[in-house]
């Protein structure tokens, strides 16, 4: 029908005023100041808060410690090889100790028997830390949800968790995405870490398809 | 040699420590449980028979199993769809087993041996001394059916932690709903609500202690400097 | 552990003096970078020479055989491929053949030569980590980098055949779950091609480099009895010197119809069965590996890929069978007991690493902590399927 089609196009066309450059740009505020800066007749500062300056630093240099427990370590292990490359995101030392680690990037499932280890090298870490549950194992206990008597269901019945990364596993380059909306929670823009409102609207109004 | 022969040459030397003959999808036979470290040495030993190699020993619980063939055997207990652990009344009553499955290389035959034991007296002698593989299959037939092997150099458990309570691949196991403080039963995902302004959780799911948020991506109050 | 100290003293007198010391318990892992996974190695040492090593596993146990009592017998090819993730095709097709021994059903040809094309590039994917992370233990990047590119080319071919990248679930019981794309065989003879060329790439970058042969070559030596007494199997066993081979000694699938010879160790650069041996042994089946894909595209035919007189709810006579297949780490086993219903009644996996890693408990005593490393790393283990 005619209308349904309207109804499509109207809501996969982005609402007026939504510049895609802005969502995408992390730097925003420091682009910000470079144009301002740019204009001015000083050319020597860059005016910035420390806070802006600190978080820059933190969430371009986050550095995982190597907690690979299972198969998303693969994907882990791939996302830092050369096709997927997480280290130009800064995140590419992995650290074998957790001393000198910030992010722990939990990839595989997290058993009984492993908890105690996992709480163990959470707490060796120093603030600012941060977890990321990579695959559906760390977020919800995976597929040995039902019979599995040794598995948490969850990693965050352990250690509290920023990202979630779905997936069984997940790719490289959904593991690249959680890092950059983690980057975007360290910047302090936790609003922009949502999708915006005509995505989810959009989302809502696929329907579910029952077999 | 075929699997009859090598049942025929074991019953000749042990008697009645060999029982019967399997004929199934696999060969092998059945053995009994005190004698299986003698019957394991002559396997290996002897040059016509040479099962130099021990390729898999399968501890399992023959509780509740539908001999007639028709797949009604008992179901397990798992975690419901809540996350709960489901519980029932009934108490397994059935034989434990053990099959090991031996190759030799040398002649390229196979052979099974099963062995049945009891729920209340679990022992079976340990072939750990006449293939050291055994060793370590055989702490997981420990751990996982609660199988005891005399004999055995150092019986303990080897997948789950020392303190675990329970053999879990029996039949009658209820999945435990925490073990020394790791939760491990599901949240109730169901009682969840999820809207724009986020998740809220059910009253009774707790969320671990953590750190707040480091200091710097805080909105900067009056007293600041920012 | 005691020595005497012998010295002189002050008023130039012999002396003698009982030192004790005691060996140094050092914790390897579960979370260390060398231990390929959640592996806790006790190594008791003196300092530099390991006196005991005890494996601790069990920290990736994820109750596969309990969940294969309570799901159907096709649902739980999901969970094969947990079991070794670096090569989930070969566990797959262990299960299947090992199911499919007990139904009885005739596999279609076609579907049979797409399942040996997918072992075999999933061989070669493996033995790529393999070599890549035996290098990385033994402190050269350049190597994993290589190999993560061939592998990456690898998993482009399957994930266009299977929609998953690492973990497929592409095998099912009498077949596969549905046909290959077009331009299929175009893709994987492309790959054979440059994988024949870049083999000889990774010969100059690892096999004869002097510092490379330095640490495994005379390193980590498991003899043919050892490795049979504990049960070794996969290139361990072969690096030993002996050409066993699951594809050989106990055809399955329709492995006899192609041509390929088992590469085994020979003590080129040190002792027969070192760790140089494991890993040339590695090297060499991925020639292999080409070798067959070659065929078996080139004897590639038409048809279904599923067993037509299969029902949708499988349901296995009563009875038990253990199947051995060659995974890349070993053989691979499934002992698997059914009552005649649909779910299993007991699946027991026997892992080829379970049994390749016990042989370091016989094997590490008398070595260097560094040798240590590198005699796991040739072991080649995955956690997944020592674990299950």
């Amino acid at each position: 029908m005619t209308q349904d089609r309207n109804d499509y196009v109207e809501s996969v066309t982005p609402p007026a005023g939504y510049d895609p450059r802005r969502e995408q740009c992390l730097d925003f505020h420091l682009a910000e100041d470079l144009a301002a800066m740019a204009d001015s007749d000083d050319k020597n500062f860059i005016l910035t808060t420390v806070d802006n300056l600190f978080d820059w630093a933190r969430l371009s240099s986050v550095w995982p410690v190597t907690f690979g427990l299972a198969c998303c370590a693969i994907e882990m292990m791939a996302a830092s090889a050369t096709r997927y490359d997480i280290d130009r995101f800064g995140a590419g030392a992995f650290r074998a100790t957790p001393r000198q680690a910030d992010l722990m990037i939990v990839s595989g499932t997290v058993t009984a028997k492993m908890a105690t280890r996992l709480k163990r090298i959470y707490e060796q870490m120093p603030e600012p830390k941060w977890v990321v549950a990579m695959g559906s194992c760390a977020i919800g206990g995976g597929p040995y949800f039902k019979y599995g008597y040794h598995v948490v269901k969850g990693v965050d019945f352990i250690v509290p968790v920023d990202v979630y990364i779905p997936g069984c596993p997940p790719r490289p380059e959904v593991l690249l995405d959680g890092l950059m909306r983690l980057q975007d929670k360290i910047r302090g823009r936790r609003d922009d870490a949502k999708p915006p409102k005509w995505i989810a609207d959009y989302a809502r109004k696929i329907p579910y398809v029952k077999r | 040699m075929e699997a009859t022969a090598i049942h025929a040459l074991l019953q000749s030397r042990f008697g009645d420590a060999v029982s019967d003959y399997v004929d199934g999808f696999e060969k092998g036979s059945l053995v009994a449980a005190g004698r299986v470290a003698e019957i394991a040495a002559f396997l290996r030993d002897d040059p016509a028979l040479g099962f130099e190699s021990l390729m898999c020993l399968t501890g399992l619980d023959w509780d509740g199993y539908d001999a007639s063939g028709k797949g009604k055997s008992v179901d397990i207990l798992g975690y419901d769809e809540l996350g709960r652990p489901q519980a029932s009344d009934r108490v397994g009553d059935g034989d434990l087993g053990v099959a090991y499955a031996l190759y030799s290389h040398r002649h390229g035959h196979k052979h099974t041996l099963f062995v049945r034991v009891t729920r209340a007296a679990p022992e079976v002698a340990s072939t750990a001394a006449v293939w050291p593989t055994a060793a370590w299959h055989e702490r997981e037939a420990w751990d996982l059916v609660g199988i005891r092997f005399t004999g055995h150099p150092d019986l303990k458990r080897i997948l789950l932690d020392e303190g675990w309570e329970g053999h879990p691949l029996r039949k009658d196991y209820v999945m435990p709903g925490a073990w020394q403080g790791v939760p491990l039963d599901g949240r109730d995902y169901a009682a969840c609500k999820w809207d724009e302004s986020g998740v809220t959780l059910p009253d009774d799911v707790k969320r671990p202690e953590g750190p707040q948020q480091p200091e710097g991506t805080q909105q900067p109050e009056s007293g600041n400097q920012g | 552990m005691s020595e005497t100290a012998i010295g002189r003293g002050w008023g130039g007198q012999d002396v003698r003096r009982e030192l004790h010391s005691e060996l140094l318990e050092i914790n390897m892992g579960p979370q260390h970078p060398a231990t390929h996974g959640v592996l806790r190695l006790l190594v008791r040492t003196d300092g530099e020479i390991v006196h005991g090593v005890t494996a601790h596993i069990g920290y990736l146990h994820r109750c596969a055989e309990k969940i294969a009592e309570g799901c159907d017998w096709r649902q739980w090819m999901v969970y094969t491929d947990r079991f070794d993730y670096l090569a989930p095709i070969n566990m797959n097709f262990g299960y299947a053949v090992a199911v499919e021994r007990m139904l009885g059903v005739r596999v279609p040809e076609r579907a049979e030569h797409i399942r040996v094309i997918c072992a075999e590039l999933q061989r070669i994917a493996s033995h790529l980590i393999a070599i890549g992370t035996f290098g990385l233990d033994m402190g050269a990047w350049t190597p994993l980098l290589y190999c993560f590119r061939e592998r990456e080319e690898i998993l482009n071919i399957l994930e266009r055949l299977t929609g998953g990248r690492m973990l497929y679930n592409y095998f099912d019981i009498g077949g596969l779950r549905f046909d290959a794309y077009d331009g299929f065989e175009r893709d994987v003879l492309a790959f054979v091609n440059i994988m024949e060329q870049k083999i000889p790439e990774y010969d100059t970058l690892l096999s004869y480099n002097k510092i490379f042969i330095e640490r495994t070559a005379d390193v980590g030596v498991i003899d043919l009895a050892t490795c049979l007494a504990y049960g070794c199997t996969g290139p361990v066993l072969r690096g030993a010197g002996v050409p066993f081979d699951c594809r050989k000694d106990d055809p399955y699938s329709i492995y006899d119809r192609f041509e390929f010879d088992i590469p085994y160790g020979e003590g080129e650069q040190g002792t027969v069965g070192d760790c140089w041996d494991r890993y040339m042994v590695r090297m060499r089946e991925m020639y292999e590996s080409c070798r067959i894909i070659r065929q078996a595209v080139d004897a590639l035919p038409g048809g279904p890929v599923k067993a037509e007189d299969l029902k949708k709810l499988v349901k296995v006579p009563q009875g038990s069978l253990y199947t051995r297949t060659e995974s890349s780490k070993g053989e691979i086993g499934y002992h698997v007991f059914a009552d005649g219903g649909s779910k299993p009644f007991r699946t027991k996996v026997r892992s080829p690493s379970f049994s390749n890693l016990h042989v370091i408990e016989k094997v590490g005593p008398g070595m260097m902590l560094s040798d240590l490393v590198a005699t796991v790393g040739s072991l080649d283990i995955v956690l997944g399927e020592i674990d299950r």
